[in-house]
């Protein structure tokens, strides 16, 4: 196997003589084992698989054109040893709560406000704070249903949160397909681990939404709202509406009246009481939000005011997605929860800050700036890969609103080897997506979605911008089980009646004569 | 279930179904044009226009300028290749394959293909209408392709209500496919009976849809106009008459519906079977009689779609607006 | 002041629509200067009418017609008591850094509303810069509607700043679009008003009067009140005034959307619209005011 492994940044499966890690060991081995033309093969494999099952992500081309193709999901898995998770799962939960707060905090007393710590003119000029939203408690306080918040590791190995994922978080269905495939195309690595099941997910989620939704009685309705099959995520609407055995709506199958949602069945109107929207506020209804969006049910708003329905993640959540919010996050640890925060921010930079909009300016092409109200990588600029003149439009924008943007140190990304064409290995940069679940409590599934950049060197790992994924295995720890295995007893079916054939004991026969009737 | 769905399905099968009986009509028609064409002065030829008119497609704007009838050869291009035209064969089928990808989720994957590869297949240039053979492969591929969707459909598809929906539309389609061919066979009123002629069509009409054997094994008359017309209206045993396919759309609403006893369609529908099989022993069973039957029982299904519009996909939606 | 108002709005669909649901500012609110004693509204067809305050401290009425109708009337009626607003104050423009003022101002200050490209409001910019924060307020109100025009139907109501320029005129809201934008560039925070405005002539002689609803703004000008906080002082840029006991205020927002007073939804074709608003002062009018 020959890589070369960079001296500046942190590799996840060697060192830097080049021997592998301990947690490592048994994988290098198997891949040795196999060799480059059956990590090809299975490749291939992959691919055809993923073409037919409709597994693919829309990408375009910088030609504009849109095709379909197969997830690029890397055969290589990437290992996360239990301790480490430990720590992780500990740190988001944290950090989930936290945020959670603050969502109740901004829409209610402002409490965080009025200590000083968040100034009220960053709250009110976030893109995603909704008005709407003030006043509005859902069942339980809870907001944040599910959360994505993307991690990364630096130079030393250390992890950090790169950014907060609480509106509409997406990848889970790419990460349970891609174990599902794993699983079929290279079983032999699983050999030597005990990996932790993932599978979980849909159920956990579904558990979550029955625990918010309001019914007096008997089984909630859920849904699952989609903006219908142009989304580039459409997949993964129809997955997990699938997985968790409950009806994909669109937007014409809803409806309000008296408050109540309904949905449009062959039985007539049918209630709703939960949805799980992958939309974003802007649009889920055009009375209280943008009124020219034909994907919103209108009166949607009031149901939820007049708390007849659950919305997950409820309306408003967008307000700390922001990443100019994000730089307060370990100070509202420390104000809710009255805790260090277990895990760091990246270093970030407020450019509402004229102090800070200079000096970030002034290193532009060293740093990577990102407009605050947009997720999925877009608008981002990572100074060292920009050309002049990109650089100086940049600075141009920023500062005809500076308080739309950050800026960050670059994080050396992590690297993990990934399989190259040839069946060969390279270090390629990661970062790592888990993601939580909040019900009754908060639940992280082991693991997460591992976004790879695919091109050598790059740090863009966003599938929309041409990156993959890997399987990510979190390896069982005898200490702990975040999810209790389910005792096998109760999986025993029943015992099975014996049967026993009996001797036939002849009877004397009664001779049946019964005379039918004249017709 | 999500009555956006249903509706899919209720078009899905009423796509399949009208692209199915309109290439077996084409085959039908142009049999009996060909046999038909009377030597002698008697007799009445059949008219392209009255099938155009029947079918609800019209020929080209073009072609009414110039007042000329339409051709056999542009009557069945229109029909069946047609993009231009909504009712044509490879429209419906194109609706059809549209709805089948918005349900895939619904049916099985089997199904899918069975439809998803016609317009493939209809590209073959082996399979068309023009040619030696006139319409017959494109015929062929037809019936053999939606057969498949339907098989495919009887045996992998859960006999649930979305199984109801699409099997309701298929059928529904099929009573107003054969009341239009009816009309096609039966002479218009008025006009001077010739009996071969007319007679050479119901039978070739009946030969398209594939009921000769059992016209024959009903045993009931000969095979004149009359008889054939009969036996495809009120012959509840033959499953494509009209009578059987509307008690198959009933059947299969009374299964869907939670409440059918309250159902206007459904009621709708038995009111109208009762009726045909009052008419069907005792009725008026003469040319002008069976085709006074067709029209009633044509505005009647029309109603009973509107009330299963109505009913059970919510009536039509209008757009939002903003004030 | 005294005063009744009656608002009625009718919609005359051509087809029947289904599923209207509405939202509606419309009752005056409760301040200092004011009071709101009596509010009703009625809908035909009937409807029952939800409450609650919005963000801003609107009153808000919401209420759905999910049957086919063919048209919706919405009467609104309401006894509104008013008084002057006292004299506002006129500190310096640094008062504007102090940070109770920033405090008080909050999102107000904000740029909200579309401004203009290229430096075209420059010029009006400057000219508003005067010795006070006060004077800049009344200058612009004065300013603008030298400037531009007050004419119906040049402008509808999704028109920006940018179209006023461009026609040269418009209405009370594209007035105080402008306003607010050159105010928060002065550092003045500012808020858009919507409300009814008694417009009878100032002799009087009129009790009752047929008017629109109407929008002007409030400006936050420092050291004000008794223990020197900062005051939102009304001002009207259409009628180069200041907002007096004529005014009847409903609520505020950053700009029009946040407080319209009339939003609404449903199934159809579209609908004619009439609205019609009648103040009629119940209390009587003193003689030749000074």
């Amino acid at each position: 196997m020959s890589a070369t492994w960079s001296a500046t940044t942190f590799d996840e499966v060697f060192a830097a003589d080049g021997v592998p890690r301990e947690h490592a060991q048994a994988l290098v081995a198997e891949l040795e084992r196999l060799g480059a033309e059956s990590l090809v093969a299975a490749g291939a494999l992959r691919d055809a698989i993923f073409m037919r099952q409709g597994i693919t992500f829309d990408l375009t081309s910088p030609e504009g054109a849109v095709a379909d193709r197969p997830f690029p999901l890397d055969l290589i898995p990437r290992i996360i040893p239990a301790a480490e998770w430990r720590t992780i799962k500990r740190g988001l939960a944290q950090r989930i709560r936290a945020l959670n707060h603050f969502v109740d905090d901004v829409y209610h007393e402002r409490e965080i406000v009025k200590a000083g710590i968040v100034p009220w003119t960053l709250i009110a000029s976030r893109s995603h704070f909704a008005r709407a939203a003030h006043g509005i408690r859902p069942p339980r306080g809870v907001y944040t249903h599910v959360a994505g918040c993307d991690l990364v590791r630096d130079a030393q190995g250390g992890w950090k949160v790169l950014e907060d994922n609480v509106r509409t978080p997406s990848g889970i269905s790419y990460m349970l397909e891609n174990r599902l495939a794993m699983t079929r195309l290279i079983p032999s690595l699983f050999a030597h681990h005990r990996v932790r099941p993932i599978d979980q997910y849909p159920a956990l989620l579904h558990a979550a939404l029955r625990s918010v939704a309001p019914v007096a009685d008997g089984d909630a309705r859920i849904v699952v709202w989609t903006p219908g099959p142009a989304n580039s995520a459409y997949f993964e609407h129809t997955f997990l509406a699938r997985q968790m055995g409950v009806e994909l709506v669109e937007a014409s199958d809803l409806v309000v009246r008296d408050d109540v949602c309904y949905m449009r069945t062959t039985s007539g109107l049918a209630r709703v009481n939960a949805i799980y929207r992958r939309l974003d506020d802007a649009f889920i209804d055009p009375l209280e939000f943008r009124p020219d969006s034909l994907l919103g049910v209108p009166g949607l708003i009031r149901a939820y005011r007049a708390g007849t329905v659950a919305i997950a993640n409820a309306v408003g959540t967008g307000v700390a997605d922001d990443k100019a919010v994000y730089c307060y996050v370990p100070a509202m640890i420390r104000f809710y929860l009255g805790e260090e925060p277990l895990l760091e921010n990246v270093t970030t930079y407020l450019l509402d800050d004229p102090e800070q909009l200079e000096a970030a300016l002034a290193r532009i092409d060293q740093l990577v700036l990102k407009p605050t109200g947009e997720s999925g990588g877009k608008g981002v600029v990572i100074g060292p890969a920009a050309d002049e003149r990109r650089l100086v439009e940049l600075a141009a924008t920023v500062r005809l609103d500076p308080s739309q943007w950050i800026a960050q140190e670059v994080v050396q990304l992590s690297t993990v080897p990934t399989v190259a064409s040839d069946g060969t290995l390279a270090a390629r940069h990661v970062d790592l997506r888990p993601f939580a679940i909040y019900g009754d409590e908060i639940r992280i599934v082991p693991g997460g979605l591992t976004r790879v950049a695919l091109e050598p060197g790059s740090l863009i790992v966003n599938s929309s911008r041409g990156g993959g994924s890997k399987d990510t295995w979190v390896l069982q720890d005898d200490e702990e089980s975040e999810i209790e295995p389910v005792a096998a007893a109760a999986f025993a079916p029943p015992a099975l009646p014996t049967l026993r054939l009996r001797s036939w004991t002849g009877q004397a026969q009664q001779q049946q004569q019964q005379l039918l009737p004249p017709p | 279930m999500l009555a956006r769905i249903a509706h899919e399905l209720f078009w899905l099968g009423r796509n399949v179904s009208r692209a199915e009986l309109t290439a077996r009509m084409i085959d039908g028609v142009f049999q009996a044009d060909l046999q038909g064409r009377p030597e002698g002065p008697a007799g009445v030829t059949l008219s392209w226009d009255a099938v155009l008119a029947i079918m609800g497609s019209t020929a080209t704007g073009k072609r009414k300028k110039n007042a000329v009838k339409p051709s056999r050869a542009d009557t069945v291009a229109l029909l069946s290749t047609d993009p231009a035209n909504a009712n044509s064969v490879v429209a419906s089928l194109e609706r059809a394959r549209e709805g089948a990808h918005t349900v895939r989720d619904v049916i099985s994957a089997e199904m899918w293909e069975a439809i998803n590869a016609v317009h493939l297949g209809l590209a073959d240039a082996s399979v068309g209408v023009t040619g030696y053979g006139g319409p017959y492969s494109f015929v062929s591929y037809v019936k053999s392709r939606t057969a498949l969707f339907w098989g495919v459909a009887s045996r992998t598809m859960l006999r649930d209500d979305a199984y109801a929906f699409l099997d309701a539309g298929g059928r529904f389609e099929s009573a107003d496919m054969v009341l239009r061919m009816l009309r096609v066979a039966l002479p218009a009123p008025g006009e001077r009976a010739a009996a071969s002629p007319r007679d050479g069509q119901a039978l070739a009409l009946l030969g398209a849809v594939g009921g000769l054997q059992a016209f024959r094994r009903a045993g009931v008359a000969a095979p004149t106009a009359t008889a054939v017309a009969s036996f495809l209206l009120y012959t509840r045993s033959y499953p494509d008459s009209v009578a059987a396919s509307i008690d198959a759309v009933r059947g299969a609403l009374e299964l869907a519906d939670a409440n059918p006893r309250a159902s206007e369609p459904v009621l709708r529908l038995s009111r109208v079977l009762a009726d045909l099989d009052f008419r069907g022993r005792v009725g008026r069973n003469d040319d002008g009689g069976l085709l006074e039957v067709c029209e009633i029982v044509g505005r009647e299904l029309s109603l009973a779609d509107g009330d299963i519009t109505e009913r059970y996909f919510g009536g039509v939606m209008s757009p939002t607006h903003v004030s | 002041m005294l005063f009744s108002i009656h608002y009625k709005t009718e919609y005359h669909y051509g087809e029947p629509v289904t599923d209207n649901l509405n939202a509606l500012r419309v009752r005056p609110a409760t301040t200092a200067t004011q009071r709101c004693d009596e509010f009703h509204v009625r809908t035909d067809p009937e409807s029952r009418l939800g409450r609650h305050s919005d963000y801003f401290g609107t009153e808000v009425i919401e209420f759905g017609i999910s049957k086919a109708h063919s048209s919706l009337t919405i009467d609104v009626s309401a006894r509104v008591v008013t008084s002057e607003p006292a004299e506002p104050p006129a500190p310096d423009w640094e008062a504007l850094a102090a940070p109770a003022y920033l405090e008080a101002a909050g999102e107000y200050l904000l740029a909200s509303i579309v401004e203009p490209p290229n430096g075209a409001l420059d010029e009006l910019v400057a000219l508003s810069d005067l010795a006070s924060p006060l004077e800049a307020v009344e200058g612009l109100c004065e300013l603008i509607p030298d400037r531009f025009e007050y004419r119906t139907g040049i402008t509808y109501v999704g028109s920006t700043v940018a179209d006023l320029l461009a026609a040269g005129g418009g209405v009370c809201q594209d007035f105080v679009h402008l306003a607010l934008i050159i105010l928060r560039r002065h550092g003045i925070a500012a808020r858009y008003v919507s409300g009814y405005l008694f417009a009878a002539p100032p002799d009087g002689g009129h009790d009752s009067v047929e008017v629109e609803t109407h929008a002007w703004l409030e400006a936050l000008l420092p050291d004000g009140g008794e223990r020197g906080e900062p005051v939102w002082v009304g001002v009207d840029p259409t009628n180069r005034s200041r907002a007096g006991e004529q005014y009847v205020k409903i609520g505020h927002g950053r700009h029009y959307d946040d407080v319209p007073p009339i939003k609404g939804v449903y199934r159809g074709g579209p609908a004619e619209l009439s609205a019609n608003v009648v103040m009629t002062r119940l209390d009587p009018a003193t003689s030749a005011r000074a």
